[in-house]
């Protein structure tokens, strides 16, 4: 039996198609040439997370760190896991600018930088190749993340992009080597001038463009290269929302990218960045604690009236989100993307 | 929501105006179109001061052009940036106070009681996005509808979006140097008006009537303006047809920004097109003395979907019309001045790097199509330059009639009115045609008579100070009204750049105006009734028989 899926985005935007009661969401998405965010499409990354307004369905098997029981009661799914047994109203907080309608084929990229920026963290830096349609041009919304293969490995891996779209086809990423990581191993011993393939960028992770509120920004680690990425535009676009960000980190020799944004407070006067270190050495003069402590106490003295975006480990995506609801923020101006384990 | 300030709003049974859905047929979110009409609110309160420290001497320029800047961003298809609004009001605010401190410090000085003043000149902005939305309630246009009745309502519509229209073109007079305080005063007199929130039908119609004639100085402005940055027009060849290179395409209707891109561009290579209500450049000597202004790309405002999603460039939007970019082009459209949509580049300062980056990234025409060209520039200038043999085919019974035809494009299908109208016209009469409307008409061969072109486009919808220019002169060469020439004006309206021009040729007396596609949804029957009576304003019928209508009558 096939139902009516009708998907709305933040922007007020609607698609409609068929799904039937063998098919998840997003299959029947892609079998209707609509590409809402996705990514590991088994449960487990939450990229494809949605709230069902009307309708019954289920959910097949998925990761409760993406999806809780509670926020799966109160009508969270995953497209990639939900089987309708009935019309299904699904909203998605992000515009409709990040559905995509066509999924470009992967493009060649060579890597022309590793560079070791913090302790295990790496920024990786890319040079695509000219393509014979689009040229150099890569385009993407600052936050999102796109799909690393390297084909002889048949290993895939997802990352944030950390620079902002450009006509150059240079894209940037931070890394954080995992021990005994596939991609970690392969960025250890590859050389420069080794070439990979880069997937279509993906990811709802986006700034809600239409809201004037004042924006948080909560990362864990290599959790600030979509904030990079959106600070960066931000900077570009000179646009002027009040903005701050919370960087957390466990030590002093973690700390990342602080010459970028220190480069990017001088251009967006009203960024503030807080760097919070876990256990610091005895000398450290900045924030003790963790970028939810800090994030917590800005809400205590500003006020609920902002949009939070959150972007590192699952427990930190988890205590943020609380800590921003008991404070008063709109549960809609609340935006996360979580560290999944590959 | 509630929003019916242009022609393609909704209409039901159940009372037209967007509103219901939560977003207007033009793309305008709910929150957006809020925020708007707040805005306006804000503005009004500058005007409240403004006006009473005018009449004590004192004037603040920047309240004056934050006033005109203001309002365009409130016309139809320019700004659906929620932030912009936002921004905006505050600085409405600021801009209010400011003029409230002039304004009681000036009466202070002339020992007068300064006017104690309520409504917008009182209200405090809040400080959230949010808080902002709930006190943008009582601010939305149609507020006491159940109290003052629609035909209250649609009169200080009309007058609004007139005053509207009235700022876009006093904006675009502003941005090039042409400023007069008799403008400024203008405006703010009647936003102060508004204010009041006027309940008594006669004085709207005649704060309408008094809107049309301070557009008629507007448009004389900005004509100075346009002739002294660039010349007068002058009859010239537009290629319409695209050459090998690079290539960036300019819409909207703001010289300025065209003039100091060609100038940012010279010798780089790089070809520019304009789009839409940018046609004309092509017959300003000082633009088109830079030989990279290529030529004219594609059509009017409402087909920039196909036509931009198939420019091998980047574009650069001057002002309105702007509609929801695909993500065909979404990452290569620029907008400047008053324009601006979410997640689209906007360049304040008049440096268009990042176009012309765009430009060299992406190829560009890989070959020259075959040429094609059009004429255009036949302004006030040009037409009044031939007077006398104009005159002459008008006695020797050469030319039997002329038609206006002109205005706004749009996407409705009764706009085809304005083809048949122009593909039947006779061959003994003359079509001047102004504004986007031309483009369904405007590449067809209508040849001449006697060596003037049937045809004569005298430019955008502003250069309407140049049809009345012509008219004027003619009736004072046949020694009589214009109403009296063997003249008709076909005009389609789409948006409150219109409205205003309208009001201006009501302000002059100019009866039997045709207006359409549909009449706006803000005139009321009773409203009509009074235009028709009082103007003889005339809805589009068929064709054919409004043509033969206005033929007939003229014999």
């Amino acid at each position: 039996m096939s139902h009516k899926i009708t998907i709305s985005t933040r922007d007020n935007h609607q698609f409609e198609f068929y799904c039937n009661d063998k098919q998840n969401v997003q299959d029947a998405a892609e079998a209707a040439n609509l590409y809402p965010p996705f990514g590991c499409k088994s449960g487990v990354c939450g990229a494809c997370l949605g709230t069902c307004k009307t309708g019954n369905y289920q959910l097949d098997s998925y990761s409760d760190e993406v999806l809780s029981a509670d926020a799966a009661k109160n009508g969270d799914v995953l497209l990639c896991c939900a089987i309708p047994e009935s019309d299904l109203q699904i909203t998605l907080p992000y515009d409709a600018e990040c559905i995509q309608q066509t999924l470009s084929a992967p493009r060649d990229a060579e890597i022309i930088s590793i560079e070791k920026i913090a302790e295990r963290t790496f920024k990786v830096v890319l040079q695509l190749q000219d393509d014979p349609e689009v040229g150099l041009a890569f385009d993407f919304e600052p936050g999102q993340f796109v799909e690393l293969e390297i084909p002889n490995l048949d290993l895939m891996r997802a990352y944030s992009l950390s620079n902002t779209p450009n006509w150059e086809g240079r894209l940037e990423f931070l890394i954080r080597l995992q021990p005994n990581g596939k991609f970690s191993n392969f960025l250890q011993q590859t050389a420069i001038g080794q070439h990979i393939l880069v997937h279509a960028p993906s990811g709802g992770f986006v700034i809600n463009k239409q809201s004037a509120n004042p924006r948080c920004f909560i990362a864990g680690g290599t959790g600030l290269s979509p904030f990079l990425s959106i600070l960066s535009r931000m900077a570009e676009w000179a646009e002027n929302h009040p903005t701050h960000l919370f960087l957390g980190v466990n030590n002093e020799a973690e700390i990342l990218c602080q010459q970028e944004l220190t480069m990017l407070q001088q251009s967006l006067p009203h960024l503030t960045v807080e760097i919070c270190v876990w256990k610091p050495e005895d000398n450290w003069k900045g924030f003790i604690g963790t970028p939810v402590d800090a994030f917590k106490a800005h809400l205590e003295k500003n006020g609920s009236a902002t949009d939070v975006y959150l972007c590192g480990p699952s427990i930190l995506v988890e205590v943020s989100t609380q800590a921003a609801l008991e404070a008063g923020v709109n549960k809609e101006h609340i935006y996360s993307e979580r560290f999944v384990s590959s | 929501m509630f929003c019916y300030q242009c022609e393609q709003t909704t209409r039901s049974e159940n009372g037209d105006g967007c509103g219901s859905e939560g977003v207007g047929i033009c793309g305008k979110d709910a929150t957006t179109s809020d925020l708007q009409d707040l805005l306006v609110y804000a503005i009004k309160g500058i005007a409240q001061y403004a006006k009473r420290a005018r009449e004590l001497g004192k004037t603040d320029n920047q309240a004056d052009s934050f006033i005109l800047y203001g309002l365009f961003t409130t016309l139809t298809n320019v700004n659906f940036s929620t932030p912009k609004f936002v921004t905006l009001i505050q600085q409405a605010a600021e801009h209010r106070d400011r003029v409230k401190s002039l304004y009681e410090e000036a009466a202070k000085a002339q020992g007068i009681t300064a006017d104690s003043l309520q409504g917008p000149a009182s209200w405090k902005p809040a400080a959230t996005q949010s808080a902002l939305e709930i006190q943008a309630q009582s601010a939305v246009i149609n507020k006491d509808l159940e109290t003052v009745g629609e035909d209250i309502v649609g009169l200080r519509a009309m007058m609004l979006y007139g005053l509207k229209g009235v700022a876009a073109y006093a904006y675009h007079a502003y941005v090039l140097g042409g400023e007069d305080q008799e403008i400024y005063a203008g405006i703010e007199k009647n936003l102060d008006f508004l204010a009041d929130e006027p309940t008594d039908a006669s004085a709207l119609l005649a704060g309408n009537l008094e809107v049309g004639s301070i557009n008629l100085k507007v448009m004389e402005v900005l004509d100075g303006a346009n002739t002294g940055s660039f010349g007068a027009q002058e009859p010239a060849q537009a290629r319409v047809s695209p050459i090998k290179g690079k290539a960036i395409l300019v819409s909207g209707h703001d010289m300025k920004d065209l003039h100091d891109l060609l100038e940012q561009t010279k010798d780089m290579g790089i070809n520019i097109y304009t789009h839409g209500e940018m046609l004309p450049a092509h017959a300003y000597p000082k633009l088109r003395a830079y030989s990279h202004l290529t030529g004219n790309y594609g059509s009017a405002w409402q087909n920039q979907h196909a036509e931009f999603a198939a420019f091998p460039g980047p574009i650069l939007m001057t002002s309105n019309c702007l509609i929801e970019p695909t993500p065909a082009y979404r990452n290569r459209i620029f907008t400047a001045g008053p324009v601006g949509w979410p997640g689209v580049r906007h360049i304040e300062s008049h440096d268009f790097t990042p176009v012309i980056q765009v430009a060299k990234a992406m190829p560009g025409y890989e070959e020259d199509a075959e040429e094609k060209s059009i004429t255009v520039g036949f302004g006030r200038h040009a037409v009044l330059g031939v007077a006398d043999k104009v005159i002459e085919a008008v006695k020797g019974g050469d030319i039997r009639h002329f038609f206006l035809v002109g205005g706004c494009d749009g996407a409705a299908p009764g706009r085809n009115y304005y083809t048949e109208l122009a593909e039947q016209t006779p061959d003994d009469c003359v079509i001047l045609t102004l504004g986007c409307g031309k483009y369904r008409f405007h590449e067809q061969d209508f040849g001449d008579i006697g060596g003037i072109p049937r045809l004569l486009d005298i430019g955008q919808c502003n250069d309407a100070y140049s049809a009345i220019q012509i008219a004027s002169a003619l009736a004072d060469a046949f020694d009589c009204e214009v109403n009296e020439l063997p003249l008709s004006m076909m005009i389609s309206w789409f948006e409150q750049k219109a409205v205003a021009v309208l009001l201006a040729l009501l302000s002059l007396g100019i009866k039997g105006i045709h207006l359409g596609p549909t009449l706006p949804a803000f005139l009321t029957p009773t409203v009509i009734d009074i235009l028709v009576k009082e103007f003889d304003i005339k809805p589009n019928g068929i064709a054919a028989d409004d043509l033969a209508a206005a033929l007939k009558k003229a014999a």
